[in-house]
């Protein structure tokens, strides 16, 4: 048992160091490093419209950040994973709300870019992928339309018109911490198929 | 709403429920006017719903001398209540709210909707984007500690006295409606109901009924027409928030929740007389409680009905597109005279008349149905 065991952790270990590889090697490749990044800025400006916290908003040009700012940088605000926005900057008719979700949103933007990332190199050097398809990528956006529907599951439910009952309402609050797992995972069974000797 | 949130229970909060569509691809008062009702007291403008006024006696909030009908047992309405997403004070409320005048304000167009009050020469406006975001806000008019509370889910608008304590949002909802909880005692007080319940926080409040006061809800630009000297709260609240941004929808023009047949939870009472968000002008007072199609209203400009078997008229004020509520047990006659209102002979103000007035407020058919199935309706 230990002995299977021990193989089991040998072949994840192996997994996660072929991934932290393929990722290092993304950042040496433009092309993979601008996909990279462009999904993820992208992703975050998405998320952050969803949260509200980049909106149109009354105009002006302005910065206001709150009294007792770092006090209230980790208070709940609309829920255990939506904090109180402690900054609001006004540039024309954007206002940008900045809190503890946009370090959160940069967390799970990353994750995205970087299965992207991976997933592009896969498709662009097949050679190195032990399958040599892309189609693995598709993995990543399953969990991250799950962290956007995080986010906007309550207007789907608007749109739907379905009304919420508490089921719905506990399945909400485990989407982030899901979407997380399945964006490490999806990162690990992409990176793992991809050989950087061979890149 | 609330609301009313992001990936946790508060994600599914009001405020999530209701954002912008576009993102889904992604994934009693018997505010009696100069005749008033001693029982009743208060005017048409002014306060105490179900009577007269306790003293205020530590930090507690005054209470009604009579308490004002409730659907259901309070126990019962406890059980109702479910988590708009939010925790406690997670919508904060505006607990030392700054004002600017009216030629200061510049985020406001004008049919931009602010609830009014105007009592004792204080004159001031609430913007509803900015209690779209607090819900509750707790000031002074005078000397009268006040607690301006909103709740948009329910499209309803309610001023209490507050005495010595502060009124915060409790993150629950019943009926889809806000759940207020005064800082002194932690008792449960659902907004329209403006009765005390019991609660996690306390087990025990008791049956009371607050005092109220009147918000007219109306316009930026009505108001202002008609209180050039009105303050106006400011976006200056000490919170970071965007206050451009309504989480729910647009009353200018009306879009979203506010227009749509979608509620967040499921009302207590059903009733498909009449859309969801349809506007009424509700009054209640422990006989009973009334409701007139607000629409109708304002283009009947007067109204008759009955309220515990004793004759109500109800008048439009075009000055600011509201309604006063009255009673009128003597079955005067009641005419309209361009913006003025007629009784037996004399000329008065909508909201001045020699009758006994009822606490009346805009809220939305299905909230008004779901507190009190069994209101008299005049559409």
């Amino acid at each position: 048992m230990s002995t299977r065991n021990n193989a089991s952790f040998k072949r994840f270990g192996a997994a996660v160091s072929r991934t932290i590889a393929a990722a290092t090697e993304v950042f040496r490749r433009p092309d993979a490093t601008l996909v990279v990044v462009g999904t993820s800025v992208g992703y975050l400006l998405i998320y952050l419209y969803a949260l509200g916290h980049l909106a149109p908003g009354l105009g002006g040009v302005d910065v206001t950040i709150v009294s007792g700012a770092l006090e209230k940088f980790f208070q709940p605000e609309l829920g255990p994973l939506s904090f109180t926005p402690v900054a609001r900057v006004s540039v024309g008719p954007v206002t940008y709300l900045f809190s503890l979700n946009t370090v959160l949103g940069l967390g799970i933007a990353g994750l995205v870019g970087l299965n992207l990332g991976l997933t592009y190199l896969a498709w662009r050097q097949p050679a190195a992928c032990g399958i040599g398809s892309s189609s693995s990528g598709f993995l990543a956006s399953i969990p991250a339309v799950l962290s956007g529907t995080a986010c906007c599951g309550p207007v789907v439910l608007i749109i739907l018109g379905i009304q919420a009952s508490g089921i719905i309402v506990t399945t909400f609050q485990f989407l982030l911490p899901i979407a997380v797992v399945l964006l490490l995972g999806s990162l690990v069974l992409v990176g793992r198929q991809i050989d950087p000797a061979r890149l | 709403m609330p609301s009313e949130s992001s990936f946790s229970v508060m994600s599914i909060t009001r405020r999530q429920f209701v954002a912008a569509s576009g993102l889904a691809a992604l994934t009693g008062l018997a505010g009696c006017a100069a005749a008033a009702d001693p029982e009743l007291g208060g005017g048409a403008n002014g306060n105490a719903n179900a009577g007269g006024s306790t003293p205020v006696t530590n930090g507690a909030a005054p209470l009604a001398d009579r308490t004002l009908p409730l659907p259901m047992t309070p126990e019962e309405l406890r059980s109702k209540a479910r988590s708009g997403g939010p925790p406690k004070d997670g919508i904060p409320s505006i607990d030392d709210p700054s004002f600017v005048g009216a030629d200061g304000v510049d985020f406001l167009d004008p049919g931009d909707p602010v609830f009014g009050v105007a009592r004792d020469g204080v004159v001031k406006a609430y913007p509803q984007k900015i209690l779209a975001q607090h819900e509750i806000v707790n000031d002074n008019l005078g000397d009268l500690p006040v607690a301006v509370t909103y709740c948009p889910l329910t499209g309803t608008a309610q001023g209490f006295e507050r005495g010595g304590t502060t009124f915060g949002v409790s993150g629950r909802l019943i009926n889809n409606n806000l759940v207020m909880y005064d800082r002194d005692t932690e008792a449960w007080w659902p907004q329209i109901l403006a009765t005390s319940i019991p609660g996690p926080w306390n087990g025990e409040p008791g049956t009371s009924s607050l005092r109220e006061f009147r918000l007219v809800w109306t316009t930026w630009a009505q108001w202002r027409a008609l209180h050039p000297n009105t303050k106006v709260l400011s976006t200056d609240t000490g919170f970071a928030k965007n206050y451009g941004r309504d989480p729910y929808g647009s009353y200018n023009p009306v879009g979203g929740y506010y227009s749509n047949e979608n509620t967040l939870f499921e009302t207590l009472s059903q009733d498909d007389r009449f859309s969801k968000k349809r506007v009424f002008m509700g009054a209640r007072t422990p006989d009973g409680a009334v409701a007139f199609d607000k629409a109708a209203l304002l283009e009947d400009r007067i109204m008759s009905g009955e309220l515990g078997g004793t004759p109500l008229v109800a008048i439009a004020d075009r000055r600011l597109d509201t309604g006063y509520v009255y009673l009128n047990p003597d079955e005067l006659s009641v005419t309209v005279d361009g913006d003025a209102v007629v009784v037996d002979g004399e000329t008065y103000e909508p909201d001045a008349l020699p009758l006994a007035g009822i606490h009346t407020f805009d809220a939305m058919w299905f909230a008004w149905h779901g507190y009190y199935p069994d209101t008299n309706v005049y559409a």
